[in-house]
């Protein structure tokens, strides 16, 4: 996986209303690489046979919603 | 008993002297607020003292006593409130800058039932700005660790660790989201529970990330930790995610002990495994799991494949809730938030979709492994931290590489199995360092167990905690004087 640029960092940025400057553009670009290259390393198995449900399951706390 | 002496109590011991008519509400809150004045500035553990309110409160909860009303088992008792959970009348600041006048007309839920409960709030505690787990983004200045005022007191409640352990309330209450309770109990020597999601409500609390967020006692001892939990928990229906459960009576359920308790050590935590484990962090854990062998518990090795990976997918989901929270502050306050917490929030902005949802999907898995592990244990042992508290000069001013951030990611993996199954977890102290170790003279720094359960778990975590507490002396070393 490449790691993003600070100018593709800022694009991104910019197509959700933010203006990045440095050296926070920077920061940024690291943090975002790390969480990038951090989760393409998780794999076990089993994963795509998974699916994201709600957090609570319990069923007494569905009739409390 | 000298005036100045009261603050050293344990929050069970005041409720109980005060009961008894030995000590006064009045005179508990005048020793407390007096401590603050003549040591606080060293901590800067409060952003807000309430010394006008809790002296009011104090009068009338003596008026109430003296007419035979108590109020409750906090009658009386000094508490630290962090300052992202609402108080009538007083002002919640989030530590922000865009927060430092918002006074708001309720009190939380949590804040309603200790005072309820007779407690006086004598103050709002400093902590991370937005609660994000840094300790130098605070508007206000960090708060520091009563053990050594150059340390980290612990992310993200920074104040309630530091107010706690430096005695300058009784008990306090923290929000945890990836460990900010956990966190401030074990780099400050406390003892700190994170509750089960929705055990307690969240009614009033600005929020962190809503999925992983929870409000619990920092405390000096088990017991007050307990007393205060057992005040705080329960249904409230201003929260729609909190538990219908009654919340059982876990001071009084103390005594049990652990003899048949099967208990595991998260091996995956224990070392290698890509984290950067401190021996003595290490070793303490080992040898506190001996502990409770020697009690009677039934000890062994457990894998949770997915733990050392928790600290980044927490991140990941954390991160991207957090900005779903006043995105209008994010364009037209940008440049009043920290600078660290400006580039959190534009991470947070930018992750990509695919990365969150894979990262939910994750969450699911280390779920499914958590409450599966505990079909066959009724407790996990593994430590809080990696290592104990750090200097606040060595904190990040800046992320200057991806590999630094990545591994501040993996270091959340301590305290990630609970925030991301929303299981109950207790961060209690288990050792010391040797402070010839810290050099330059530092002081001795305490070293943390982190004890895990299933949800609702409270009760068998507190009495295990308790019977590890009463069976070693940790709990009765007290930070050097300020």
């Amino acid at each position: 996986m490449n790691d993003l640029t600070n100018d593709e960092t800022q694009a991104l940025a910019k197509a959700v209303g933010l203006t990045l400057h440095e050296p926070e553009l920077s920061q940024a670009t690291h943090s975002l690489n790390a969480i990038r290259e951090e989760m393409a390393g998780i794999n076990p198995p089993g994963f795509n046979l998974e699916e994201y449900v709600a957090v609570v399951q319990d069923a007494d706390l569905e009739d409390a919603v | 008993m000298t005036p100045a002496e009261i603050p050293f109590l344990s929050a069970t011991q005041l409720a109980a002297a005060i009961r008894a008519r030995d000590i006064s509400p009045v005179t508990a809150v005048d020793a407390y607020l007096e401590r603050i004045a003549a040591v606080g500035n060293r901590l800067n553990a409060y952003i807000t003292v309430c010394a006008e309110e809790a002296r009011a409160q104090a009068r009338r909860l003596e008026s109430e006593a003296a007419a035979g009303h108590w109020r409750g088992p906090l009658h009386g008792v000094p508490v630290g409130v962090k300052d992202q959970i609402h108080t009538a009348g007083i002002r919640t600041t989030d530590a922000s800058k865009i927060r430092a006048d918002f006074i708001p007309d309720a009190d939380a839920t949590v804040v309603a039932r200790l005072k309820a409960a007779g407690a006086v709030i004598i103050g709002k505690t400093n902590m991370s700005e937005f609660a994000l787990g840094d300790p130098i983004s605070s508007w206000f200045g960090p708060a520091r660790n009563p053990w050594d005022t150059a340390r980290n007191p612990g992310t993200s409640s920074t104040g309630s660790g530091a107010a706690t352990a430096g005695f300058l309330c009784a008990t306090s209450l923290g929000e945890d989201t990836g460990g900010s309770i956990r966190g401030p109990a074990a780099n400050c020597g406390l003892v700190g529970i994170r509750p089960t999601w929705g055990r307690v409500s969240r009614a009033g609390v600005d929020g962190a990330s809503w999925s992983t967020d929870t409000i619990g006692p920092i405390s000096r001892t088990v017991a007050d930790c307990a007393l205060t939990l057992g005040v705080i928990a329960g249904h409230d229906p201003k929260d729609r995610y909190s538990r219908r459960e009654p919340a059982p009576d876990y001071l009084a359920n103390l005594d049990g002990g652990v003899r048949g308790l099967r208990i595991g050590i998260v091996q995956e935590l224990m070392g290698g495994h890509g984290l950067a484990l401190d021996d003595r962090s290490r070793d303490a854990v080992t040898a506190a799991a001996a502990v409770f062998r020697e009690l009677g518990a039934e000890v062994a090795p457990v894998s949770l494949p997915l733990a050392p990976y928790t600290g980044t997918i927490v991140r990941t989901i954390t991160s991207t809730e957090r900005v779903s929270l006043n995105p209008e502050w994010l364009r037209e306050r940008f440049a009043d938030y920290h600078p660290n917490t400006r580039v959190a929030f534009a991470v947070g902005n930018l992750i990509p979709a695919q990365v969150y949802y894979k990262a939910l999907k994750l969450r699911a898995l280390v779920r499914r492994q958590v409450l599966q592990t505990f079909r066959e244990y009724d407790l996990l042992l593994q430590p809080t931290s990696t290592a104990p508290a750090g200097l606040l000069a060595d904190e990040p001013q800046a992320v200057t590489s991806k590999e630094m951030a990545a591994a501040a990611l993996r270091e959340g993996s301590f305290r990630g199995l609970y925030s991301l199954s929303g299981c109950p977890a207790l961060s209690i102290p288990c050792g010391f360092t040797d402070s010839a170790g810290n050099g330059n003279g530092a002081p001795a720094l305490p070293l943390a167990l982190q004890i895990g359960g299933p949800h609702l778990g409270e009760g068998v975590i507190l009495r295990a905690a308790y019977a590890y507490e009463q069976a070693t002396t940790w709990h009765q070393r007290q930070p050097p004087p300020l």
